[in-house]
């Protein structure tokens, strides 16, 4: 969808007449052409696809042109009705056409002086090389490539840019993958591409001629058995209605194109990783029969492909005792394709990838826990069960709950992380630990509000002198009412009401935050249109459950809040680019839809999203065999 | 007077058609020089005669300088693989047709194509069968830039994907990215140059891959899905789910009971964001903004929440689809999307005692 630059000029094009100039068509008609064209150095209205036109002839033709035509550039970039179907018919507005041909001899340039750097005999020259002596040089560059290449070009009788062998490694190395044929019957690995031995760490001769099945976690075997024993390689298509998103059975016939030599195979499975010590080496032929386990790394490997099945009497050995008992005429395995993914470490496990002293926790937006990770037990003394629900002020040191409800507040405001100073939190012995803080409102990309806040707490040190108050924590809580120290109230928290005669009951300061929040936003958002979903705050609904202290509660107003929705599912993000700081991958901030450019929605129509997304789902009939059982509570690794 | 004047310039016309000569004739060597069919050949014009030159002699020098770092000689093997494969008797012309055939395999396994790019976004190579995907061929997309053909909306994202530093590029540090790019293609995979080209949503994912010598040339190897990927044999370890555009459940289908202990009838209604491992939320973030703007998603791994404890590893692939409950009344209006997931499961349940959210722990049904 960008334009094109066209060429009015020269006689070759005498069929064609003066360029054509429109608009170029939207799918969407919200989406102006400007926010679709790629602006280009050159500024004006321009076009960025130049693409290779196909000319009738010879290059040789371009001396028939006309004489008014010095510039040699000019003829190259002639544009001639596409009869190509491959080629995208594109138009744009119509511009002087001193800057079409600027553009051409600008990118002209810019393409030889690529050719010079890419050229060694180029390189070195000081100064700027003329367009024909850096041509004539990259012939030359080229003649020489080609001689050292002879190896393999005299297998090809095709001529490629990237010989099939290599482009095999290429796609092996950028896909982290390999290749890997089983048997279907026995799972035995007749072949594994030498990428292998980077990804798992084993080499091809450890693992021809193995089971498949010694080298998948125990709990997986299930999962590959069902995917190399199909009753039928062609098993009946299931569809999911898009519209509905259901499965919907359809007795269509498999469709050839699609399966091409045989039924596709998806799944995941974890392998084992070969660590380089010897002790493990040698748990690896007990694979079936190790206990140990918890050395042994796996990586969770997606594995693609094919079933393939061939006449076992064009087999060499290794056919031999793997013809499949039910059609002993042929050998049905899978050809497959297997990643890695990387976005772990190799393992999958249950490790927790914080500092040991480091543990996550999530609050609701009144500041109560949702969400606790096990770490927080060492520290705390607490189980996360015994956190949840509960809230966050409970905890926190007297001193520090001014700091700490500012911080809140501003969280809930910001799109930032906020970090807090050092602060003192109350473990399950009484004593206090100081913590330091980074807190963040997670907010839900589609509806904008928040949906909590996460907090990343790091333990600064232990302080075990202040064992003024007794471990029980409900104790604690009613002291905040009686008062151990004697006439020592709450501190005035900013903003925090304090109508005379009650007291401040710690957990209140963060609904009063919340609060003021819904409130601010109830008052500047318009009403929900009914597709947003209320905001419910689970833990509301029984507020109190958790608290042994169930009297003299302020904060009961809590329970009635509704959060109207502030977008409904039919409203689209808009908003300006993307901002440099902003990348994807960095922790600074939240992505945010509004931080991103526009139409995205816009742009999709019913029925490319339709089609789009009909996924063809296989179903076997078989059984499972060898199912993994749900049941089982306790898996070791 | 003027006949001197006319007569310079029938010279200057002169000089001009022969350094023209000249010139075609160069062009005519270097692209005689390219690995190309003739009858391809034929048809380049002259910038991109020079665009193939150029990535031809960068994919010369990565393979070069691949070949010098890693000491394989990739050469050599090929005879010994294919014993290894149990294919027919190949020799001679049948060695090639099973090459070529092999090739074909792993990218139709691969789902997409292959892309090498240049740090400034040059699309160096392109494997042949991008056509399939974008409707154009490799001698036409080869050696323009990326951005030419990718959605505007994404071009930032690309770009800070591309950027590479030194430490980066030696290691083959990993990027893993969807973006829009622009695809002649009709639905039916016809070509078509119509005025209207598509978008189509890629998952790409790859390395980076560095070469000093002889020029300068870093780059990603990537692999190009089109999503939605298919997705086959649903097993008993996958679900699907369907949800509104906050990712909030509104239907899911009865596996999630085995899997996730929860019922399809306790999840409705509740957001995604809740049910995961907090350490995910930004996996999930990620996940839910390429779902809005770009209506496809691979989420990559995630742990979702068990109920009563515990959590499993999931991958979800999703896409934004129009919902069902669409109203007939309104044609015109615009169409209620939703959000389709398949999710597979990664791992068994990991410590199924632990509970680490409130929902865990109060039972709420």
């Amino acid at each position: 969808m960008s334009a094109r630059n066209v060429s009015a000029a020269g006689g070759d094009t005498a069929a064609e007449g003066p360029a054509d100039v429109l608009v170029e068509e939207n799918q969407s008609s919200s989406v102006s052409l400007a926010s679709l064209m790629t602006p280009s150095s050159s500024g004006g209205m321009s076009l960025n696809m130049e693409m290779p036109r196909k000319r009738k002839g010879s290059i040789e033709n371009q001396d028939s042109k006309s004489a008014s035509i010095l510039d040699a550039d000019m003829e190259d970039d002639q544009i001639r009705s596409d009869e190509e179907d491959q080629h995208v018919k594109i138009k744009c507005f119509r511009e002087p056409h001193s800057q079409i041909e600027k553009r051409r001899r600008d990118k002209m340039n810019n393409l030889i002086d690529k050719l010079s750097a890419m050229i060694p005999t180029c390189n070195p020259m000081s100064r700027k090389l003329d367009k024909l002596t850096v041509l004539r040089m990259a012939v030359q560059h080229l003649k020489s490539l080609k001689g050292s290449a002879s190896s393999f070009s005299e297998a090809n009788y095709k001529p490629s840019f990237l010989p099939d062998e290599e482009l095999k490694h290429l796609v092996l190395k950028a896909a982290d993958g390999f290749l890997f044929v089983v048997g279907c019957d026995r799972g035995k690995i007749v072949f594994v591409s030498e990428s292998v031995t980077k990804i798992l760490n084993y080499s091809r001769a450890e693992l021809i001629g193995q089971s498949l099945f010694d080298y998948v976690h125990p709990k997986d075997m299930g999962k590959v058995k069902e995917q190399l024993s199909a009753s039928e390689l062609y098993p009946r298509e299931r569809l999911i209605d898009a519209k509905t998103g259901l499965q919907v059975q359809a007795d269509l016939p498999v469709g050839a194109a699609r399966l091409c030599s045989g039924a596709r195979r998806s799944f995941f499975c974890r392998m084992k990783y070969n660590k380089v010590s010897v002790k493990v080496e040698e748990k690896e032929f007990h694979a079936g029969t190790s206990k140990k386990k918890e050395s042994q790394k796996y990586c969770t490997v997606h594995c693609t492909g094919y079933m393939r099945s061939w006449p076992t009497s064009q087999l060499g050995a290794e056919g031999e005792g793997e013809a499949d008992k039910q059609d002993s005429s042929h050998f049905s395995c899978l050809v497959a394709v297997g990643r890695v993914h990387s976005h772990l470490s190799p393992q999958v496990n249950g490790e927790v990838r914080v500092k040991p002293t480091e543990f996550i926790t999530r609050y609701a937006m009144d500041g109560k826990f949702t969400f606790v990770d096990q770490r927080a037990t060492t520290i705390l003394g607490y189980l996360p069960q015994e956190l949840l629900g509960t809230s966050c002020y409970e905890y926190f040191h007297q001193d520090d709950l001014p700091h700490l409800a500012d911080r809140h507040r501003k969280v809930l405001r910001s799109k930032e992380k906020i970090e807090t100073n050092c602060y003192k939190f109350k473990t399950k012995y009484g004593s206090f630990v100081t913590l330091q803080s980074q807190w963040f409102s997670f907010v839900n990309p589609w509806t904008k509000e928040v949906e909590y806040i996460v907090s990343t707490n790091t333990v600064i040190s232990y302080d075990h002198s202040r064992a003024s108050r007794s471990g029980n924590k409900s104790e604690q809580l009613s002291n905040f009412k009686t008062s151990e120290d004697p006439k020592k109230s709450l501190p005035i928290i900013p903003g925090i009401s304090t109508s005379p005669g009650t007291m401040i009951y710690a957990p209140s300061i963060g609904t009063q935050i919340a609060n003021e929040l819904l409130d601010f936003n109830r008052m500047n958002s318009s009403p929900s249109s009914g597709n947003g979903s209320p905001f419910s705050f689970p833990q509301e609904k029984s507020p109190l459950t958790l608290n042994p202290i169930s009297n003299n509660v302020p904060n009961g107003d809590a329970t009635d809040i509704e959060m109207p929705g502030k977008s409904s599912s039919e409203e689209e993000p808009q908003g300006a680019a993307f901002s440099a700081g902003d990348v994807l991958m960095g922790e600074n901030s939240q992505l945010d839809l509004d931080s991103v450019v526009g139409p995205g929605l816009n742009s999709l129509s019913n029925d490319e999203a339709a089609m789009a997304v009909i996924m063809s789902l296989l179903e076997t009939d078989t059984n499972l065999g060898e199912a993994v059982d749900f049941e089982e509570m306790h898996w070791s690794l | 007077m003027t006949a001197d004047k006319e007569k310079r310039r029938a010279i200057s016309r002169e000089a001009a058609r022969r350094r023209r000569r000249v010139e075609s004739d160069v062009f005519a060597d270097l692209c005689r020089l390219l690995p190309l069919q003739a009858s391809v050949r034929a048809h380049l014009d002259k910038p991109s005669i020079i665009r193939l030159s150029l990535s031809h002699m960068r994919l010369q020098a990565l393979l070069r300088g691949a070949a010098g770092r890693n000491a394989e000689v990739k050469y050599g093997r090929v005879a010994q693989r294919r014993e290894e494969w149990p294919k027919e008797e190949r020799e001679g012309e049948r060695r090639e047709h099973a090459a070529v055939e092999e090739t074909n395999l792993y990218l139709k396994i691969l789902e997409g194509f292959v892309m090498v790019i240049s740090t400034e976004g040059d699309m160096i190579f392109l494997s042949e069968n991008v056509s399939k995907y974008m409707g154009l061929t490799q001698t036409e997309l080869m050696g323009h830039s990326v951005f030419e053909f990718a959605h505007p909306c994404d071009h930032e994202e690309i770009r800070s994907n591309l950027r590479l530093t030194a430490e980066e590029a030696w290691h083959g540090a990993r990027r893993d990215f969807v973006m829009r790019i622009k695809s002649a293609l009709t639905h039916r995979g016809r070509g078509t140059n119509l005025k209207s080209a598509m978008w189509k949503v890629l998952h790409c994912q790859g390395r980076a891959r560095a070469c000093v010598a002889p020029a300068s040339v870093s780059c990603l190897l990537l692999t190009c899905q089109a999503l939605p990927l298919s997705h086959t044999l649903l097993s008993a370890h996958t679900f699907t789910s369907q949800h509104s555009m906050d990712m909030r459940f509104t239907h899911c289908d009865h596996r999630v009971t085995l899997l996730l202990g929860y019922s399809p009838e306790e999840l409705l209604g509740r957001s995604i964001y809740d049910l995961c491992h907090t350490l995910d939320t930004n996996t999930l973030n990620k996940n839910h903004v390429n779902l809005c703007l770009k209506s496809q998603s691979v989420s990559g791994q995630y742990r979702m929440l068990v109920r009563g404890g515990g959590y499993i590893w999931v991958e979800s692939h999703s896409a934004v689809i129009p919902s069902a409950r669409s109203s007939k009344s309104r044609p015109g209006a615009a169409q209620p999307l939703c959000i389709l997931c398949v999710t597979y499961v990664l791992s068994g349940v990991e410590q199924p005692t632990l509970q680490l959210s409130l929902d865990q722990t109060t039972h709420r049904y």
